[in-house]
């Protein structure tokens, strides 16, 4: 498995503040990683990790292998879209495709042309006046044209309209199929990536929640309602992510590995946005991985 | 990088373009009087003492067409504030308006590193900065350079601003290679605020007030005593008789002071202080009230010839006109090794990515 990005126990402070705290994981590459969680979570500050412009506090992050920004070529294999898609205000849209031919030398001169022209972008025109959708797509562009191995979108379609978000991501998608770029992009609703992303990863206040494949992730987890039990007297690799409970009644979002036999339980299978949002909660603690041996209740 | 360097400055580039060519518009448009002005006045073919006068009668010229004081005095201080102007337009805003905007992250993301990327911008832009300030200088001193020979020959036109001498202040600021210095060194200083405190406008204004506090601090206190000063002990009455310019003053009680402005056999040298001493060579500030009777101040020796017969000499610390250059190069010095000192820091501090 070649690896996107790999992080072991990284850990970035601001001053007295965890922005991102002991976060390991390893991203394949050849996926569409969709980076989920609240405001505030710590996925700018992975992203901005995984491009060299922050450096760790703790731990360390490699990506495509090497240390982000360590040299000319490791930057020529990543594109990053920042928050807000900045661009030069004063510049024109030309101006940038310019830009990014001087400092990129696997620079697509002919694809960002194209897509500015079907994007009906005018050339001329400065960057500062564009819409929030023209200024992503631009910023877009540059990240595509230096044709990148990687692709980091840090939340992307945020500030965008419901059309110009499907737009966008119609249009990243059709690029990523192309060329068979990896892709993270992070956003706080699960709802934005849902059709496009193919593996996901959640944080939560400053923490890594749950990583994995949306197809695995999928399978493994279902939602069982039945009589109302105590959780804890549920067999070992049924893990409780959410419970709630009334009088008579329990409703159990569990990961698992295998099928739930219990006859007593009704099971369903979740949704990812089901899956995402109890993963997202602060009040639900989530388990370790492998099942503790020797609890017994 | 270096074209990238070049669109992004393209619009600084032509307002100091700009200013440049407007400043050698004026000086083109009445450097020629004042060197017609010098060459009539026989000042190139005098002999001796006759130079003095002839000297001082170019400068009262000069000074009665109030249009060369006002040139004269514009120029200079647009020479002594380019320096601070660049480090603030084209300084602060460098990294300070890429962290604002969040263009850093566009900036910094293409295939070239961050050193590179400042390397080619402080190397094109502080260029041009110093170029456009010693640009600025060489033009003042071709202009102006009648006037500072006519107060090479020891005139002075009374108090006006024609009497600088090339180590006033404002003079020794201006010429030579210090404006190169300076230039570089507002740059720099300009770019590193505004890599620490990531915002355009408080950068401006912190480069702004630290610059102004080395540019006074410099000349006042450390310029002096960048090479060891000359000493020399001098009669009080050789003064009077060869420059004129001893004048004793209040004679309030019997304390007195002595101003002097010209070192006899010393042109153009840069006095320091000057102290009086008594016979056994210990510093004195009264003289012996005798002195002040009204028949000596009426005798045909004077106050100064009195002060000679008492033995009161005058003690002086100077920097003699031959250290003009290594003064230059050593103030020069110390602000490119300042500048250097910056770069450094700017080149460490971006690469500890902490933006």
């Amino acid at each position: 498995m070649i690896v996107a990005v790999e992080a072991r126990g990284l850990g970035k402070q601001y001053r007295r503040t965890w922005a991102l705290r002991d976060c390991t994981l390893a991203i394949p590459e050849g996926h569409v990683v969709g980076l989920v969680g609240p405001n505030g979570a710590g996925k700018t500050t992975l992203l901005r990790l995984a491009t060299g412009q922050l450096t760790p506090t703790r731990g360390t992050i490699r990506v495509l292998g090497e240390p982000p920004a360590a040299s000319p070529a490791q930057l020529a294999r990543v594109g990053y879209v920042a928050q807000d898609t900045p661009v030069y205000a004063r510049m024109r849209v030309a101006d940038h495709l310019r830009l990014g031919s001087w400092l990129n030398h696997g620079w697509d001169n002919e694809l960002a042309q194209r897509r500015i022209r079907q994007l009906g972008l005018d050339p001329r025109q400065r960057a500062g006046s564009l819409s929030g959708g023209q200024r992503a797509q631009l910023a877009l562009t540059l990240a595509l044209a230096k044709q990148p191995e990687l692709l980091l979108l840090d939340e992307p379609v945020a500030s965008l309209d419901p059309l110009a978000r499907r737009e966008f991501l119609r249009s990243l998608m059709e690029a990523v199929a192309e060329h068979g770029t990896s892709v993270v992009l992070s956003s706080h609703l699960v709802t934005d990536l849902e059709r496009v992303c193919d593996y996901l990863i959640v944080l939560v206040a400053s923490q890594l929640r749950v990583a994995g494949e949306v197809s695995s992730l999928l399978a493994s987890h279902r939602r069982l309602s039945g009589p109302r039990r105590d959780p804890s007297t549920l067999p070992a690799g049924q893990d409780v992510i959410e419970q709630s409970h009334t009088d008579k009644q329990s409703t159990l979002l569990v990961r698992t590995g295998e099928p739930v036999r219990d006859p007593a339980w009704t099971v369903t299978p979740v949704s990812l946005e089901e899956l995402v949002i109890a993963y997202m909660n602060p009040a639900n603690d989530i388990p370790a991985r492998r099942p503790r041996l020797g609890v017994a209740s | 990088m270096i074209r990238l360097t070049w669109l992004q400055f393209r619009a600084q580039a032509v307002t100091g373009a700009a200013a440049l060519a407007a400043f050698a518009f004026l000086l083109a448009a009445t450097g020629p009087h004042i060197a017609s002005m010098y060459a009539a006045s026989g000042l190139s073919s005098c002999q001796g003492s006759s130079c003095e006068n002839l000297a001082r009668t170019f400068l009262q010229q000069l000074k009665a067409d109030g249009g060369y004081s006002w040139l004269y005095l514009v120029s200079v201080a647009s020479i002594l504030l380019a320096p601070a102007i660049i480090g603030l337009f084209w300084g602060a805003p460098l990294i300070a308006h890429e962290l604002e905007t969040g263009t850093s992250a566009l900036a910094w993301t293409q295939s070239v590193t961050r050193t590179r990327w400042l390397a080619v911008k402080l190397a094109v832009v502080g260029l041009a900065a110093m170029a456009v300030t010693e640009g600025l200088s060489l033009m003042q001193a071709w202009w102006a350079a009648p006037i500072g020979r006519a107060v090479g020959h020891g005139a002075s036109s009374g108090g006006s601003i024609f009497s600088m001498n090339q180590f006033s202040t404002l003079v020794f600021a201006t010429h030579g290679i210090t404006p190169l210095g300076y230039a570089a060194f507002a740059f720099t200083l300009g770019v590193t605020a505004g890599a620490l405190i990531r915002r355009t406008v408080p950068a401006m204004a912190v480069t702004l007030a630290i610059f102004a506090v080395v540019q006074i601090a410099i000349p006042l206190w450390i310029r002096p005593h960048l090479l060891p000063p000359s000493h020399t002990v001098i009669p009080v009455t050789s003064l009077e008789s060869t420059s004129g310019s001893t004048q004793s003053t209040g004679s309030s009680g019997n304390s007195f002071v002595l101003l002097t402005q010209n070192l006899p056999g010393q042109p153009g040298a840069w006095l320091l202080s000057s102290g009086t001493v008594n016979a056994a060579g210990q510093a004195v500030s009264t003289a012996p009230a005798i002195c002040f009777t009204p028949s000596v101040e009426n005798s045909s020796s004077g106050f100064v010839g009195c002060l000679a017969d008492h033995g009161i000499r005058e003690t002086i610390s100077y920097q003699p006109a031959s250290r003009y250059w290594p003064l230059q190069w050593t103030e020069t010095a110390i602000y490119l090794a300042l500048t250097l000192a910056l770069t450094w820091y700017c080149f460490r501090r971006l690469n500890r990515r902490r933006s």
